[in-house]
């Protein structure tokens, strides 16, 4: 067995995954992590923050890593990260996403050539800030994004033995399904090599502040009981990115309005008005999607008898053009 | 004070690999996955189980083990924890080794089952992982629900990280089993924060050697013996019970003497060394902490760190809950000028949770302890228990230390005021009775039939009418219970009152500080939810009956609806039938995804045969669900409520026609039930938008017929065969991921039997509607 020297021989390497459920950040802490624990001779725990077993919500998975004979005490989230790895561009905007970003760290993010995210200018500066457009290679090689990402990290990473990790990545598929290892093992590979380092972009002083969730209520303001009494108040609640890179178009000219949509819509994302014809008949007409509450899941676009509804790749800031509001007033949550 | 014997106090020292003689293997696994590791080294006879979060995986985990024919312990899945409570005490008095895990309400739910089991000295392994118990509901850790364990008279190990939990159900297994003890264990370990994390672990790879480890169970009596006739659980009052009761607090102060010695068996076996009381740095410590669980190995690496600072400070935990190791922590504490507990759950009014209480009242009792002692109230509800908030008892401690008192001795730690600046995020103004009373589903009875009418508006006229839920809710994309919902919410008229059992419409609509729900809506758990609603609905009928709520007609009544995933229809079966036999004037509507889907896809009872799910899984071994689909629909029927049907949504017309009558007879005669099958595409695992044609072919398959009973007399609303469009199971099962593997050559007897069953069940509804009195 190699012995894997870490960064701080004395200390703990942690690596934070942000990712959104049903991607495989999951999948691939536990990868990493089993990889270093059973076949690089260290210690290691991993777990990821996740409630209840929904796809499509925020997901965060942890590694924390240490030699061998150093006891890893702590159970808690890892606030402070050497390496972030983010599975989805949508989280590169928010700040909770590279929280707590240790100087001298890694972050790297999926994103298509030429997307850099503004917000990642926060980061300390000398901050290793690397991107790699995992989505479009998981596609291209029919394997997962999380395959290339943990490719991207073991080439960045030195440390980590990447031929372990890849290992790990496609022991279960070698024997029944040698396609799916093979599509897996190109996707590590153009990972590992496919990655551009975004020099200069991190210009933040400092190890970034840790954020913590605050509650809205306290114990002298919230309601007794638990009650909530705003009733309908998701409606601040922003979905958008559950969406995994495809979204329903509304082609307004050939709808008939017939409202099968809204029979199959699970987000009641859709909005809808009414006009007068001539003769002062009523006519309930659909004017749109507001993508503040669609997942995606195109279910909409399958039901439609005319094609109204078109599945589009959904390209930064397309969604928001087409957006048709149901709450005009209200904005968005932050 | 009670006898206990003298031991001696070791610090726990971790494993080292290979260090005991017994040839073990590294391996990486969450508490959960130890636990079903353990369970399959051990080879228990039958394990009786119901999925709760977060101890479902250890089932789960079980489950695919046995299907890849790692094991072969009989698992049976229980129609709730208290069911799953009895499966474990009828399988432990047969003599055999028995198995459990479970969480939070689901240890309540099996609570008085618990003293029963001990009280008749029937052992066996229960392990819970710690969470927070109802209500509000909270999935997530504290010692809420251990808590409530301590006065069953089991014995109860911690288990503070994975290894400890593989560990502990080893020991378990000869402490319960001991002679002098036969009572039954808890290994106890945090909910995620030890149930869902890996660890490195040392299992046990000599499998001979583990089992002369563990002996035989040797039950004095077993019910299993027709030549040695007994009688377990006599009718018994006084003068007796205080003697079978002194009994077992024998059994339990043996258990102090079995228990350190069980611990150095072990680690001569594994290497492995465990004390009664953890003491971390104690020796010469003046000032500690004392907490259970994770969280004393967070404060252990703090402790560290405060000792490299000069500051003698130590960390004092259990490994055993019960017996409680007074004597113990009076020797670790005899010294210690100030301690911190920390209380991972309130004994609300007795100024401490139940570790506070009982570790003052073993320190009151040493007349050379002068322990000064303050209560921390922390982490509840899965709260993180981090280095600071370590470092912040260890601060109040040594403070405590230095001034000899404590200026707070009861408080919380970590709890928020508020702040003038936060609030509710805005909602939706209510829904005017207007808005929602459109005619869209116009129900007139036939006076020559008693039966109902419905005249249905045209879709796109609903897509105006205010929806009764919110968009920004958390479902999956595809999700089939909200589509459901829209469609019953589009036709039901006027005011509406829900009650959402647990599952997963609850979970995703009402996440704190928000709600997706626009009208008054109340969650309780789901083995009570038909109970809960029927006393509602009474109290409104009493109010309206004294004057006390203006007087309204009818059409101006309430409507009151339960929504039930098909899960809450197994362990809420026995409280919906109540409140169907009292006929209640309120609709059941259940959305049935063929499992429990909130908690990670766990078989209910709804699954069909063969369907895998994460307790059924598919391997060489085992090839999914071992029994057919459950027929609530029936059972209702059975219950003669004045209506009864079965829907899709996939069929929105039939549905609301049917949710329309459903009020109606709801306002009108008493209770409506309506199974209606629901798309789940995570977790039948096809595409998010296969909604339409998989629903499609489990109806034209004759899988799930669409009919009503309305006042006794069958209906089917839809006849695939009628209509020549009945299509093959296979292209049903075709379709989805967990049933793939029944397409696969090898199957075909287990493809004949659903066929089988299938038209059983299709002919006899035929026959029912073709029947004028059925």
């Amino acid at each position: 067995m190699n012995e894997c020297v870490l960064p701080d021989p004395t200390g703990l390497f942690e690596v934070r995954f942000e990712s959104i459920g049903g991607l495989g950040a999951n999948s691939a802490g536990k990868i990493l992590a089993t990889a270093a624990v059973l076949d690089m001779n260290l210690n290691g725990s991993h777990f990821s923050s996740y409630g209840s077993e929904k796809k499509g919500s925020v997901v965060r998975s942890y590694v924390r890593l240490g030699a061998v004979d150093k006891p890893i005490r702590t159970s808690a989230p890892i606030d402070s990260p050497d390496v972030i790895v983010i599975f989805h561009d949508a989280l590169a905007k928010q700040d909770i996403t590279i929280a707590g970003m240790k100087e001298k760290g890694v972050v790297i993010y999926n994103g298509a050539p030429g997307d850099v995210p503004a917000n990642l200018k926060k980061l300390p500066a000398g901050t290793k800030v690397v991107r790699i457009d995992a989505t479009n290679i998981a596609l291209e090689e029919f394997s997962r994004a999380n395959a290339v990402l943990l490719g991207t990290l073991c080439a960045v990473v030195p440390f980590l033995d990447g031929d372990k990790v890849l290992d790990k990545l496609t022991a279960k598929f070698r024997e029944h399904n040698p396609r799916a290892a093979e599509a897996n093992d190109r996707a590590f590979m153009r990972g590992a090599t496919e990655f551009e380092v975004i020099e200069g972009l991190a210009e933040g002083k400092g190890e970034l502040p840790v954020i913590r969730p605050t509650p809205v209520l306290g114990y002298e303001t919230a309601p007794m009981g638990g009650v909530i009494p705003n009733a309908g108040n998701t409606i601040s609640n922003d979905l958008s990115a559950s969406r995994t890179g495809y979204m329903p178009r509304f082609a307004g000219a050939k709808c008939i309005h017939c409202g099968l949509c809204a029979t199959v819509c699970p987000d009641f994302c859709l909005a809808w008005t009414h006009e007068y014809d001539e003769e002062g008949v009523k006519k309930i007409r659909l004017k749109g999607i507001d993508y503040q509450y669609c997942k995606g899941c195109m279910r909409c676009v399958e039901t439609c008898p005319t094609e109204a509804m078109v599945r589009v790749t959904e390209t930064p800031g397309l969604a928001d053009s087409l957006r048709v509001p149901l709450y005009a007033e209200k904005a968005p949550a932050a | 004070m009670a006898t206990e014997a003298k031991l001696v106090i070791q610090q726990t020292k971790p494993g080292k690999p290979g260090a005991g003689p017994v040839a073990q293997k590294t391996d990486f696994l969450s508490g959960n996955e130890a636990a079903a590791k353990a369970a399959s080294d051990i080879e228990f006879h039958v394990m009786g189980y119901f999925p709760i979060t977060p101890s479902t995986e250890v089932a789960e985990t079980l489950s695919r083990m046995q299907a890849d024919g790692e094991h072969e312990i009989m698992m049976v899945p229980a129609d709730g924890e208290h069911g799953a409570a009895g499966i474990c005490y009828g399988a432990s008095l047969g003599g055999g080794r028995v198995l459990n895990a479970t969480s939070s309400q689901g240890l309540l739910y099996a609570l008085e089952q618990l003293p029963v089991q001990s009280g008749t000295r029937a052992p066996m392994v229960l392990n819970v992982a710690t969470r927070a118990v109802s209500g509000p509901l909270d999935i997530r850790c504290d010692h809420s629900d251990i808590y409530f364990a301590l006065n069953t008279g089991w014995i109860i190990l911690m288990a503070r990280g994975p290894q400890e939990v593989y560990d502990m159900n080893i020991a378990a297994i000869r402490i319960g089993e001991h002679a002098d003890v036969r009572l039954p264990v808890i290994v106890a370990y945090d909910g995620f924060f030890t149930s869902h994390q890996k660890r490195r672990v040392e299992t046990i790879t000599d499998k001979e050697a583990l089992k002369a480890f563990l002996g035989e169970n040797k039950p004095p009596y077993t019910a299993l013996d027709p030549r040695k006739p007994v009688t377990f659980g006599p009718y018994m009052n006084d003068p007796d019970l205080i003697n079978n009761k002194k009994q077992h607090s024998m059994a339990m102060e043996a258990a102090r003497k079995v228990i350190p010695e069980v611990f150095a068996e072990l680690e001569q076996l594994t290497g492995r060394s465990y004390s009664v009381v953890d003491r971390y740095r104690m020796d010469d410590a003046e000032a500690a902490v004392v907490l259970l669980n994770s969280a004393a190995e967070t404060a252990k690496a703090v402790a560290d760190t405060l000792r490299d600072q000069g500051q003698k400070v130590g960390v004092l935990s259990l490994n055993v809950l019960r017996p409680f190791p007074a004597e113990l922590i009076r020797d670790a504490l005899r010294g210690v000028k100030a301690i911190v507990i920390g209380d991972r759950a309130d004994s609300y009014g007795a100024d401490g949770g139940n570790l506070s209480l009982e570790v003052r009242a073993a320190i009151q009792l040493d007349p050379e302890n002068s322990t000064r002692v303050a209560t921390r109230i922390y982490g509840l509800g899965g709260k993180d228990f981090d280095d600071d908030d370590a470092e912040a008892f260890f601060d109040l401690a040594l403070e405590g230390a230095e001034k000899g008192a404590f200026e707070e001795t009861f408080g919380y730690h970590g709890a928020f005021a508020g702040s003038p600046e936060l609030d509710f995020a805005e909602g939706l103004p209510p829904i005017e009775t207007a808005e929602v009373t459109r005619g869209m589903a116009k129900v007139t009875p036939d006076e020559e039939t008693g039966l109902l009418n419905v005249e249905l508006q045209p879709l796109w006229a609903m897509a105006e009418v205010p929806g009764r839920i919110a968009p920004g809710h958390g479902a999956c994309p595809g999700c089939g219970a909200f589509p459901v919902l829209h469609q019953v919410f589009s036709v039901l008229e006027g005011d509406v009152v829900v009650l959402f059992q647990t599952g997963c419409a609850m979970v995703v609509t009402t996440g704190y500080p928000k709600t997706a729900h626009r009208v008054t809506y109340i969650h309780n758990l789901f083995q009570n939810g038909a109970a809960t609603l029927s006393g509602l609905v009474e109290m409104y009928h009493e109010l309206i009956r004294r004057g006390e709520l203006a007087g309204v007609s009818i059409d101006e009544e309430i409507t009151f609806v339960m929504v039930s995933g098909d899960g809450g229809m197994d362990i809420g079966m026995g409280p919906a039938l109540g409140a169907a036999h009292r006929n209640h004037h309120m609709m059941i509507l259940e959305y049935d995804n063929q499992g429990y889907m909130n908690t990670g896809a766990q078989l209910s009872y709804s699954t069909p045969l063969g369907h895998r799910t994460s307790t059924s899984q598919v391997g060489k071994a085992r090839r999914g669900k071992l029994t057919h689909h459950k027929d609530t629909p029936q059972i209702f029927s059975a219950a003669h409520v004045p209506y009864v049907f079965t829907a899709s949504e996939g069929y929105p017309e039939d549905l609301m026609r049917k949710a329309a009558k459903a009020q109606w007879y709801a306002k009108h005669e008493g209770l409506s039930y309506g199974k209606i099958l629901s798309f789940c595409p995570l977790n039948w695992t096809t595409t998010d938008d296969a909604a339409e044609s998989v629903l499609q072919v489990a109806i034209d398959s004759l899988f799930f017929p669409i009919y009503e009973v309305e006042r006794g007399h069958t209906t089917i609303t839809y006849d695939p065969e009628a209509l020549g469009r009945k299509r093959k199971l296979t292209d049903w099962l075709g379709q989805m991921g967990k049933t793939k593997h029944l397409m696969a050559e090898g199957n075909e007897e287990r493809l004949a039997a659903i066929e089988e069953e299938v038209m059983r069940r299709w002919r006899r509804i035929k026959a029912m509607h073709e029947h004028p009195e059925l």
